[in-house]
């Protein structure tokens, strides 16, 4: 890594920055996301919503939307670069570290907001009763941190790529798959009356080390992805 | 040459010994012979997978596009295998349990399996220049064997396991084969990691054979 | 359900089969190297 007088954390910041204000003025990412989001949550909700399902089915339901709403817009922070040619510059004058960090948090950012906006319109669309406040704060970040973190790397993967299509989710789905297992069993855990945050202590684990775990991994392998 | 030979001997040897002699599990009947076919089907899928994870790391390393067709080559068999190991699974599940699919932990392993190497040829054949290719390619392959002690160690404790999938092997941790039962199921074991070996080789020669002509 | 021999023979069948392919595979590639 060029040695600098700028730290990592000041770059990735940079690069987060320069990224949120790009798509603060086009939007794309964000409205594909909560689009996709909010259309598949009104399906859901109109044909089950008021069906009074388990917590399981509720669960499973919310993280298929939090998942294909991600497939929709993630991939986004890395082929708007290619698309818009920019990639080059970029790769030229940011420190290959900090443009993964910055990229990464993006997409916890964007992931953050999707939660943010879903879970309480899902909470009033279905029946879903929310038993455990706190422990599904803690799986939806947990839950946010390692889904970025699975995917970033594989949305830089998938930029170079040159027929895109549905390469990402295709790529994506088997490796989020713990993930997956992970927040639907924690938060049908939330969803449930005898749940809670000391039920679902074996979920909490397998989330924060696949996050720690992937989120490694990618910085070691991302080098080989953005560099030509 | 001789071990060729062998190895002919050796799987014919387990092909009538897995019909001819009696089936491995009394209680759950005939069925139960398929043991002897899939569990290497399986264990050879995971090897392919160890196979062509090691080869990318390599390849990552000296960038000797030599690595890229051993992970190539591996990924394609661990396809192979995995296919085999999930339907001859299946066929066991569906004669025994009555269901062709139970996510059932060992099910699922494989069936995760399964579509890793799927994904893998959907990334190769998405990227057309060759040292591309190879790079994403064995960066995937890196990427998703991490997953792998997750789907070892986590998947079991998190799915039911009601289904005594493992009934044959795991019965008390410890090893509960009878000696009826490893004459047959070791060399099969044997005989299809040759199998194996002999296909990875071949594939290997001919992907790199075909590779240096087109460089030409 | 068919007899358990029918199975083996069908089997033993499959199996020389893919052997068969095999060593066929294993000239072609050696001729194909020796080529070179």
């Amino acid at each position: 890594m060029p040695k600098n007088s700028i730290g990592l954390t000041a770059k990735s910041w940079a690069v987060l920055r320069k990224d949120i204000q790009v798509e603060f003025r086009s939007r794309y990412a964000l409205n594909a996301i909560l689009l996709f989001g909010v259309t598949t949550l009104t399906v859901v909700s109109f044909s089950v919503g008021q069906k009074n399902l388990s917590g399981e089915l509720y669960a499973a339901l919310f993280w298929i939307i939090i998942f294909f709403s991600a497939m929709s817009g993630l991939a986004h922070v890395f082929v708007r670069e290619e698309d818009a040619k920019t990639a080059t510059v970029l790769r030229l004058t940011a420190d290959t570290t900090a443009v993964y960090w910055g990229k990464l948090g993006f997409n916890f950012l964007l992931l953050s907001l999707l939660e943010a906006v879903i879970t309480p319109l899902f909470l009033m669309m279905t029946d879903a009763i929310l038993h455990h406040f706190f422990l599904l704060l803690i799986i939806l970040f947990l839950g946010a941190v390692g889904l970025a973190g699975a995917t970033t790397l594989i949305a830089a993967i998938i930029s170079k790529a040159s027929v895109k299509g549905a390469l990402f989710a295709v790529l994506s789905f088997p490796i989020l798959l713990p993930l997956l297992i992970g927040v639907i069993n924690g938060t049908t855990k939330a969803l449930t009356a005898t749940g809670g945050v000391t039920q679902a202590s074996s979920e909490l684990q397998l989330l924060t080390s696949y996050a720690v775990v992937m989120i490694t991994a990618s910085l070691l392998l991302f080098e080989f992805v953005w560099e030509e | 040459m001789v071990w060729k030979i062998v190895l002919l001997v050796v799987m014919t040897w387990v092909i009538v010994g897995a019909f001819i002699l009696p089936a491995p599990q009394q209680a759950i009947g005939e069925a139960s012979r398929i043991f002897y076919f899939h569990v290497p089907q399986a264990w050879v899928a995971v090897v392919a997978f160890l196979v062509s994870m090691v080869a990318s790391v390599r390849f990552l390393r000296n960038g000797n596009r030599l690595e890229d067709d051993r992970a190539r080559v591996a990924a394609g068999l661990g396809l192979l295998f995995s296919l085999l190991a999930t339907v001859s699974g299946s066929i066991f599940a569906k004669v025994t349990w009555q269901s062709y699919w139970n996510w059932d932990p060992r099910e699922t392993s494989i069936l995760i399996l399964l579509l890793i190497y799927g994904a893998y040829f959907a990334l190769r054949t998405a990227v057309t220049e060759p040292e591309r290719q190879a790079r994403l390619a064995a960066v995937y392959a890196i990427f998703a064997f991490v997953t792998v002690p997750f789907l070892m160690f986590v998947i079991p404790r998190v799915l039911p396991s009601l289904h005594p999938s493992d009934s044959i092997v795991d019965e008390s941790g410890s090893f509960a084969m009878s000696l009826e039962t490893s004459v047959v199921f070791f060399p099969s074991l044997a005989a299809f990691t040759g199998v194996f070996i002999w296909m990875y080789r071949l594939g290997r020669r001919v992907t790199t054979a075909e590779r240096l002509r087109i460089e030409e | 359900m068919m007899s358990n021999y029918t199975v083996l023979a069908v089997t033993l069948i499959i199996w020389f089969g893919i052997f068969a392919y095999l060593m066929v595979l294993d000239r072609k590639t050696r001729r194909l190297e020796v080529k070179k």
